[in-house]
C-alpha cells in the first residue's frame, strides 16, 4: 500500500514539474520541425525526392530531437538528492527509472504521433500506410525512449563532455532506425518478419533498461 | 536502535573512514564533528545505506541493513546537505508529494501549523523558485515532522538558519528525544542542547 | 593463470616474455610480408590489390577479437569487482581502435581498384565502422570522468551493452544491406581459398596478433605504473 502511495505521488510530482515547464518539451518538437524546414533548404524542394527519403529524414530527426532529452531523465533529480529521497520512501530504483521513463514518453513521444503527420504534409511525401507509419513509431519511440534513458544514467556524473550521451544514444538505436525506416517502406510479405524483429528488440530493451539505469545510478550517487 | 560497527571506507585511495563504530539508542543525540573532508556527509550516507558499505556491519533492531533495507529506511528521516524540493514546485504541492510519498499521517491543520512555526505558512504558494536559501532549508526541516520517523539523520541542519529558525530546531529535537527518538546529526558548531554524545570524525584515525 | 587477473603477476610474467615477444613479433612480421609480398600468387580477377587482403583480414580480426577481450575483460570487472579488468580494459581500446581503423583504410583503399569508390557501404564494411565507432565511444567515455573509479565501471556496463548490441546491429545491417544493395560482389566472404593464400594469411595473423599482445603488454604495464602513483 505505501509503495503504491509512493508510486502515485510520484507520478504526479513528475506530470506536474513536465506540464508546468512545457516549453522546454515544445523546444524540442520545434528543433524536430526546423530540422525538417533545412532539410528542404539544403536537399531543395523536390517532390520526388521526398517520397523516397521523407520517411528516413523524419526518423533521423526524430532519433536527434530525442538527443535533447538526454538530461530530462535523472539529472535534475540526481543534483539535487531528490533520488535518494525516492529511494528512502521505499521505491526501487528500477521502478523509479521505469516511472521516469513511462512519464518522458507520455510527454515527448506521445505529441509526435500529431507532429508526424504535419511533417509527412510538409514534405508532400505521398503516402496512405499511416498505420505502419503509426506502428512503427510506437515500438521505435519506446526502444528510443530506453535507449536515452540509460545514456541518461551513464552521464549523470559527466559535466564536461556533452556530446558523448546523445554519441551513445545514436550508436545504440542504429538497428531501431533500420527496422523502423524498412518497416514502413518494405512490401506487404516482410511487414510481418520485420514487425517481429522490431518488437524482439523492443521487449529486449524494456527488459534491460530498467537494471542497467539502477545500477548506473547506484554507482554515481557512490562517487557523488 | 542502530547499531555501527567497524566501519571502514576508502575512496580515490583515500582512507576515508577508519574504524568508526557507534550505537544509537532511543533518547539518545550525536552530535558528529570533524574538519572539512573528514568524511562527516560520507558517513552519514553510510549508515543510512545509500553509499554501500566496504568494510563493517550496520544493524537496527538487530536486523542488517544491507540485508533488509527497506525494513531500515522505514524508520528514518534523512535531511541531506541538498534540499529536495522542487524548483518547479509551490510549497504546497512538495509539502502535498512528501505526505503521499512517505504515506504521513499528518492532516491539514498539523501542516499548517508547522509552516506558521517556520513563518513559512505565508508562502504556501509561492513557488520554490522564489524562496532564498534559510526558507529551503526550513521547509526541508518539516520533513521531519511530517515523516514521523524514530531516528533524525541531520547533515548540517543549521546551514543557513537564522537564529529563531536555530532556536526551533533545538527545541524540536529536544522534543523528539524526550518522546523516545534518536537523532545523529553533523553541524561545525555545537548547538545549546544538554546531553550531547560527541563523535569527532578525523583523517586517519578512528574513534 | 593468475598473471591474467592479478597485476603483480602480470607484470613479473610479462617482464619475462617480453624480450621473446619482441623477437617473435619481428620475427613473424618479416616472413609474412615475404610471404604476402613475394611469395603468394597474384588473383586471377584483381591482380596485385588483392595484397591488401593480408593486412586488410587479420586487422578485421583482430578488431573483433580485441573487442572480445574487453567484453570478458569488463564482465571479470563488473561481476567479480577486479579492478585488473579495468585496467586492460582502458588499455587495450585504443589498440583495438587502432586495428579497426587499419580494416577500414585498407578497405577503402582496397575498394578503389576493386568498386571504383574509396568508400561502399557493404555489409562488412558498415559493420567494423560502427565497431570503431564503439570504440571511440568506449575512449572518450572513459575520459569525460574526472572520478576514474566511476569512468571505469560505467565504461564497463556500455562495453556490455554494446557488446550485445553489436551481434543486433550487424544482423540489422546486413539486413538492411539485402534490402538496398542486391546486387553487390563481395570478395571477401568467398568460403574457398587457396592455401598458397592461406599461408600469407595466417602467418600475417599471427604476426598481428603478436604485436598487439606486445603493445597491449607495454600499454597494461604503463596503466599498472600510472594507478599506482595516482
Amino acid at each position: 500500500m505505501h509503495t503504491f502511495n509512493s508510486i502515485i505521488a510520484l507520478i504526479i510530482r513528475e506530470f506536474k514539474i513536465n506540464y508546468r515547464n512545457f516549453s522546454d518539451i515544445l523546444s524540442i518538437f520545434l528543433f524536430f520541425l526546423l530540422g525538417i524546414v533545412i532539410f528542404v533548404f539544403s536537399i531543395g524542394e523536390n517532390k520526388e525526392i521526398f517520397n523516397e527519403i521523407g520517411i528516413g529524414i523524419i526518423w533521423t530527426l526524430i532519433l536527434l530531437s530525442n538527443n535533447l532529452s538526454l538530461r530530462k531523465f535523472y539529472q535534475d533529480d540526481f543534483n539535487d538528492n531528490s533520488i535518494i529521497l525516492f529511494h528512502i520512501s521505499g521505491l526501487s530504483y528500477e521502478i523509479i527509472s521505469l516511472i521516469k521513463m513511462i512519464i518522458i514518453w507520455i510527454f515527448i513521444q506521445l505529441p509526435f504521433f500529431i507532429i508526424i503527420p504535419l511533417a509527412v504534409l510538409l514534405l508532400n511525401i505521398e503516402t496512405s500506410n499511416f498505420h505502419i507509419i503509426f506502428l512503427s513509431f510506437l515500438i521505435g519511440s519506446t526502444i528510443i525512449t530506453c535507449i536515452a534513458s540509460i545514456s541518461g544514467s551513464m552521464n549523470l556524473l559527466n559535466n564536461k563532455n556533452f556530446a558523448i550521451g546523445s554519441l551513445i544514444i545514436m550508436i545504440l538505436s542504429i538497428p531501431v532506425i533500420i527496422f523502423s525506416v524498412s518497416l514502413i517502406n518494405v512490401s506487404d510479405e516482410l511487414i510481418k518478419a520485420q514487425l517481429n524483429i522490431l518488437l524482439g528488440f523492443m521487449f529486449f530493451f524494456l527488459a534491460i533498461t530498467p537494471w542497467i539505469c539502477a545500477a548506473c545510478i547506484k554507482l554515481a550517487l557512490q562517487s557523488k | 536502535m542502530l547499531l555501527v560497527n567497524n566501519i571502514y571506507f576508502k575512496r580515490n585511495n583515500r582512507q576515508i573512514i577508519n574504524n568508526v563504530s557507534l550505537s544509537l539508542s532511543a533518547h539518545k543525540i550525536i552530535h558528529l564533528t570533524g574538519n572539512n573532508g573528514a568524511g562527516k556527509t560520507t558517513f552519514l550516507k553510510i549508515i543510512t545505506n545509500i553509499i554501500e558499505l566496504q568494510k563493517g556491519e550496520i544493524y537496527w533492531n538487530g536486523k542488517n541493513i544491507n540485508k533488509h533495507p527497506f525494513y531500515f529506511y522505514k524508520n528514518f528521516t534523512f535531511i541531506m546537505d541538498q534540499n529536495t524540493s522542487n524548483n518547479s514546485l509551490t510549497i504546497d504541492e512538495n509539502i502535498c508529494f512528501w505526505r503521499r510519498l512517505f504515506s504521513s499521517k499528518r492532516n491539514n491543520k498539523e501542516i499548517d501549523s508547522i509552516l506558521e512555526l517556520l513563518s513559512l505558512n505565508h508562502l504556501k504558494k509561492t513557488l520554490i523558485n522564489y524562496l532564498s536559501y534559510g526558507e529551503k532549508r526550513k521547509l526541508e526541516l518539516s520533513r521531519l515532522i511530517i515523516e514521523q520517523k524514530k531516528l533524525w539523520v541531520l547533515d548540517e541542519p543549521y546551514n543557513g538558519l537564522d537564529q529563531i529558525s536555530i532556536n526551533l530546531v533545538n527545541h524540536t529535537l529536544l522534543n523528539h528525544i524526550k518522546l523516545g527518538g534518536m537523532v545523529i546529526f553533523t553541524s561545525h558548531f555545537s548547538p545549546d542542547i544538554p546531553n550531547i554524545e560527541n563523535l569527532h570524525l578525523d583523517n586517519h584515525a578512528h574513534l | 593463470m593468475k598473471f591474467l587477473i592479478n597485476p603483480n603477476r602480470f607484470n613479473n610474467f610479462s617482464n619475462i616474455i617480453l624480450k621473446p615477444l619482441i623477437y617473435l613479433s619481428i620475427i613473424s612480421l618479416i616472413l609474412g610480408l615475404v610471404f604476402s609480398l613475394y611469395l603468394s600468387p597474384n588473383d586471377y580477377q584483381q591482380g596485385l590489390t588483392v595484397r591488401i587482403m593480408y593486412i586488410h583480414v587479420p586487422s578485421a580480426w583482430l578488431a573483433l577479437l580485441t573487442f572480445f577481450i574487453i567484453t570478458i575483460y569488463s564482465i571479470i570487472g563488473l561481476a567479480f569487482k577486479i579492478s585488473f579488468g579495468f585496467i586492460i580494459t582502458s588499455a587495450v581500446a585504443p589498440i583495438g581502435a587502432t586495428f579497426t581503423l587499419i580494416c577500414l583504410i585498407t578497405g577503402s583503399l582496397w575498394g578503389k581498384p576493386m568498386w571504383g569508390t574509396w568508400w561502399v557501404w557493404d555489409a562488412r564494411l558498415t559493420s567494423v565502422a560502427i565497431l570503431f565507432f564503439l570504440y571511440l565511444i568506449i575512449i572518450f567515455l572513459k575520459k569525460s570522468f574526472t572520478n576514474v573509479n566511476i569512468g571505469e565501471k560505467i565504461t564497463a556496463i556500455f562495453v556490455l551493452v554494446g557488446s550485445i548490441n553489436l551481434p543486433i546491429i550487424k544482423f540489422s545491417v546486413d539486413w538492411w544491406n539485402t534490402l538496398h544493395q542486391p546486387a553487390s560482389i563481395s570478395k571477401l566472404s568467398t568460403p574457398s581459398i587457396d592455401p598458397s593464400m592461406l599461408r600469407p594469411l595466417i602467418i600475417m595473423t599471427i604476426a598481428f596478433t603478436l604485436i598487439g599482445i606486445l603493445v597491449a603488454i607495454i600499454r597494461i604495464k604503463a596503466e599498472i605504473l600510472t594507478r599506482k602513483l595516482g
